[in-house]
């Protein structure tokens, strides 16, 4: 039932996400960055995340920090179809002055947990959440951390990745949404990473991988994996920048991207079909 | 805690670095929320007392800045008050996106403490000269900076922004055997700057171990016949600017301070004078934008000309 | 109290040591003579004999021998 639910939420985030970026005009969105993190963030916010939307500050919740803040349109997106941000809310999307604007600032009552969009930071967050849960013996509490696999060039991200194996976080997880693109074209040709999944195993992570757009997938992978954590986990979610429009997927000059009026057309047509 | 005096010539032969590590033993009493988080730095800070003593609440994040500032960040985001620890050059310079984020964006209450300040350890080289930490921070909105004049008044800022919550870069400068300024206890307040003594002709507006600098050099321009004011400006961010006001009737202001003249006391004091139409000439004293090779604490003193004697007669040469 | 006594007191409250144990005591023998105990030493030191240490002295002082022969350039005569 949740894994259809997901589904169907994923669906109509993809369709929020055009409308957003068509809304936003010639400022264009990070749309392809968003659609590849649809279908991770559709079931982490149906099904995984332990959250109280009446009630997002309870100390027992999980916490997610979206350290891809660039994503911030398909996390908003999602939030109002599960509940916690309203139609109004969102619709001030990339409004002047907005408290919801392309990367998500700090709003603890509204489960935004900490302002990122400076790539490379989410992680220490969370290894700094994840010891403070522990040193309050809260071992209820997850805390989960959505980066890109370009942002995996920060090395911040290794500070973090080390001393939480370092420290044995076993509530704190990693989603990688692996797109496989940068900003300036694809990873591999810009700064090769390698096995990304060996170089997390080698930081004493335990990897898991997934579908990153299949719904059941994900759903399966992580919910076993989340009952077996005797450490830091990553999920590498193996994903298409751009996923879902034919224009856009795997077209790294799609980073930020503007919708001219045929084109918004042609995405809704595609989306419809689904 | 009280400061007696044995204390204080304790402190002050430790020098501030270790000042902070006996310190550290009172701040969980003050506030129990308190944390130490250090970037390999537990050796030169003293903190081996800490962490045995209290070793639930120290945490040693290796050589990793950026990661120190975004863990610390994460638990004062729980309720925690952080205090990070590393060399205050690279506790400034090389976290800086992760202070403005954290610290300045998010308000985040985390305490930045920067070891060896200023030229205390540039035996090691410039790349262990921190004259530009100041300029750094002072940039960031919503971030005090303390610039402690010796040990004592090192005791007194870890106390007193113990138990503020405001995001904090305390600058730790000198070394030991660090010469004292405060020889009993006294009334120490974040941002309310102590005139040291009085005086008409000149006012001297310092920070940091240019504040005994300062006095020394204030006693020798006294035997010429000048009557000198000494100010501790001890608080950075925000400006005490009460104190500035009362030496704009001076026939010249001078500020000190062992860091660059860009971007530091000297500049914020100017930025607070420059739309005034009556104010005293402003002799900006600090580090002149320029690297030298390594050398004894003295001699560095020496060639940024920060010593008692270099002060005075920069001032009097000024004056004329 | 001569000189001598004096300095023997406060090796000895200060590193919390018997007088049998102060000849060949060198910095880092016992625990409480660890760099910061060395600091609450000298300040000791400088009170009881109203003295003030230059810092390479404090960092030469390694022994409680040596500590004698240092403190002799303060002026302070054992002999007394």
């Amino acid at each position: 039932m949740s894994v259809i639910n997901s589904e169907n939420i994923a669906k109509q985030v993809r369709k929020d996400i055009v409308e957003l970026t068509y809304k936003a005009g010639t400022h264009g969105t990070h749309i392809s960055g968003s659609l590849s993190a649809v279908e991770v963030l559709s079931v982490l916010y149906n099904d995984i995340l332990r959250l109280n939307k009446d009630n997002l500050t309870d100390e027992n919740r999980d916490r997610f920090i979206l350290s891809k803040g660039h994503a911030g349109m398909a996390l908003y997106a999602v939030m109002n179809r599960v509940g916690i941000l309203s139609d109004e809310e969102l619709a001030t999307f990339k409004d002047n002055g907005s408290a919801f604007h392309t990367h998500p600032k700090m709003n603890v009552p509204k489960g935004i947990e900490f302002s990122t969009g400076s790539l490379g930071h989410g992680l220490s967050l969370g290894v700094g959440s994840a010891i403070a849960l522990k040193k309050r013996n809260n071992s209820t509490s997850r805390v989960f951390v959505m980066l890109g696999d370009g942002e995996c060039d920060e090395g911040a991200v290794w500070e973090a990745a080390m001393s939480a194996a370092h420290f044995k976080l076993d509530n704190l997880i990693v989603i990688i949404d692996q797109n496989q693109l940068q900003l300036d074209g694809k990873i591999v040709d810009i700064m090769d990473q390698g096995s990304l999944a060996d170089k997390w195993k080698s930081f004493g992570w335990k990897v898991y991988e997934m579908d990153g757009h299949n719904v059941a997938d994900i759903h399966q992978t992580m919910t076993e994996g989340l009952k077996k954590m005797t450490g830091p986990t990553v999920f590498m979610a193996h994903t298409l920048k751009g996923k879902g429009i034919s224009f856009i997927e795997g077209k790294y000059n799609w980073h930020i991207g503007v919708l001219t009026q045929e084109q918004y057309e042609q995405a809704k047509k595609e989306l419809e079909e689904v | 805690m009280e400061i007696d005096r044995q204390k204080i010539r304790m402190y002050s032969l430790l020098g501030s670095h270790r000042t902070f590590g006996q310190v550290a033993l009172e701040l969980p009493k003050i506030n129990e929320k308190v944390v130490v988080m250090v970037a390999d730095q537990m050796s030169p800070a003293g903190l081996e007392y800490f962490r045995d003593q209290q070793p639930d609440k120290f945490i040693n994040i290796g050589i990793a800045e950026q990661n120190l500032i975004g863990v610390a960040a994460g638990l004062a985001k729980e309720g925690m008050t952080p205090f990070v620890v590393a060399q205050a050059s690279f506790a400034t310079g090389r976290c800086f996106d992760q202070i403005k984020i954290n610290m300045a964006y998010m308000h985040l209450g985390v305490k930045v403490v920067g070891l060896s300040a200023g030229l205390s350890i540039g035996q090691y080289g410039a790349t262990h000269m921190s004259v530009e930490d100041v300029a750094l921070m002072r940039c960031l909105p919503d971030i005090v900076i303390l610039s402690p004049a010796d040990c004592t008044e090192t005791a007194k800022a870890l106390m007193a922004t113990a138990e503020d919550p405001r995001p904090t870069y305390i600058r730790l400068s000198g070394w030991m055997n660090c010469p004292i300024v405060y020889k009993k206890d006294y009334d120490y307040q974040i941002g309310k700057a102590i005139t040291f003594k009085e005086g008409n002709d000149i006012a001297i507006i310092a920070t940091g171990p240019m504040v005994y600098n300062s006095i020394k050099a204030a006693e020798m321009l006294e035997e010429e016949g000048l009557s000198v004011k000494v100010v501790d400006m001890h608080t950075i961010k925000p400006l005490d600017t009460m104190a500035i006001d009362d030496c704009l009737s001076a026939k010249l202001v001078v500020t000190a301070e062992e860091h660059s003249v860009i971007g530091g006391l000297g500049s914020a004091v100017a930025e607070y004078l420059a739309p005034k139409a009556i104010k005293p000439p402003h002799l900006i004293i600090g580090t002149n934008d320029r690297y030298v090779n390594a050398g004894e604490y003295s001699y560095l003193q020496e060639q940024f000309g920060l010593t008692p004697i270099q002060l005075k007669n920069q001032i009097l040469t000024n004056l004329k | 109290m001569t000189n001598l006594e004096k300095y023997n007191q406060v090796m000895c409250d200060s590193l919390q040591v018997s007088a049998e144990q102060l000849p060949g005591l060198k910095y880092q023998d016992v625990e409480l003579w660890d760099s910061v105990g060395h600091m609450t030493l000298v300040a000791n030191l400088e009170d009881a004999f109203d003295i003030l240490m230059e810092t390479d002295d404090i960092i030469d002082f390694s022994s409680y021998e040596k500590g004698k022969e240092i403190l002799a350039k303060y002026d302070i005569d054992f002999s007394k």
